[in-house]
């Protein structure tokens, strides 16, 4: 898989976006400007995913991520963290020398990985790749090759969308099923913490008067 | 003039890898978008490790997950091309990964709606009752 042309040019125009959104949302100092700025890392990992070819995975990233999990976010901020914008001289990071351990250490670990591990690794199994992605590569020619004229990318995005939908229902359906719990899990629970004590004793039919 | 030569060849070498890396960043393969998700995977990192605001926390958390989808993603279309394997268990694990970061999101923002209930904060190191 190697990118040229317009592609590369897309491809660093997301990545950075998507490194100096995270790293905003890490250092902002209002967390409504944190999320904003997650929203936007969000879009340009998306845009990444439809560059790897994994469209439906990008529309499902965004429909869920922005749709859903960073509304219920704002939301959240909305209800808490109203007052934040006034006390903006508070310290918003743990203290100095725990943030300078931290940043060191974690400055090693980005070095070594961008620079020695990812590097050599991806070398490496280049090397033990190559012939399968020749053969791969040649039995791809060919099924162009044999396609018919009417067939363009959107027929492909159709057919992987298609494949991803038929795993999902056959080797993956005990995980799918669980999924499902667990999210009507996370549904009940999220409910029952949420609630106020009015709200509980209401449920139990306890008047609320009572518990005060 | 002998004795510049290893000087040269080290001039040399360090030229051609240069232009090297120039034509790799040109066409970017799969060690680029690994090394985007291993800088976001950092960010995140970083982000748990030093923010006082439990709501960022979480923000912080999303973006690892969202490094590993990345990895993931980027993984089964190297899949793809070398025929090997399963080329869209990648995909179909991102799918999983995101529905477990919802349910987390959901789970996560009612503790956190409780908890500024009962202690009226959410800056992490006010939230101390379980530490010795």
């Amino acid at each position: 898989m190697v990118l040229s042309g317009w592609e590369s040019v897309f491809f660093w125009v997301f990545g950075i976006a998507a490194l100096l959104a995270g790293l905003l949302t890490v250092m902002a100092r209002n967390a409504v400007h944190s999320a904003l700025f997650l929203i936007s890392s969000l879009v340009s990992v998306a845009a990444l995913f439809i560059l790897l070819g994994a469209e439906f995975i990008a529309g499902v990233q965004i429909l869920v991520y922005v749709g859903g999990v960073m509304v219920l976010f704002l939301f959240v901020i909305m209800l808490v963290n109203v007052g934040a914008e006034e006390e903006g001289r508070a310290a918003i990071f743990n203290r100095p020398a725990q943030v300078a351990t931290a940043l060191v250490f974690l400055g090693l670990l980005a070095g070594a990985l961008v620079v020695y591990a990812i590097p050599r690794g991806y070398q490496a199994m280049q090397k033990r790749d190559e012939s399968a992605m020749q053969q791969a590569g040649a039995r791809r020619a060919a099924e162009q090759s044999n396609m018919p004229a009417g067939a363009t990318g959107v027929s492909r995005l159709t057919d992987d969308t298609r494949r991803v939908g038929k795993s999902l229902y056959t080797y993956a359906s005990l995980p799918f099923e669980i999924a499902s719990i667990l999210l009507l899990v996370a549904i009940v629970g999220s409910v029952m913490l949420a609630r106020t004590l009015k709200q509980e004793a209401a449920s139990d039919d306890v008047d609320p008067e009572d518990l005060a | 003039m002998i004795f510049l030569s290893p000087i040269l060849g080290l001039i040399f070498q360090e030229t051609g890898r240069a232009a090297n890396a120039v034509e790799s960043l040109k066409h970017p393969d799969l060690s680029k978008f690994l090394v985007i998700a291993a800088i976001l995977f950092i960010i995140g990192v970083a982000g748990v490790l030093t923010r006082r605001n439990l709501l960022v926390i979480f923000m912080s958390i999303e973006l690892i997950l969202n490094a590993a989808n990345l990895n993931f993603i980027a993984f089964s279309r190297y899949l793809q091309d070398t025929g090997r394997g399963d080329p869209l268990a990648g995909q179909v694990f991102t799918i999983f990964v995101i529905v477990v970061a919802a349910a987390e999101a959901a789970i996560g923002l009612g503790i956190v709606i409780a908890l500024y209930r009962n202690r009226e904060t959410i800056w992490v190191d006010e939230i101390d009752l379980m530490k010795w």
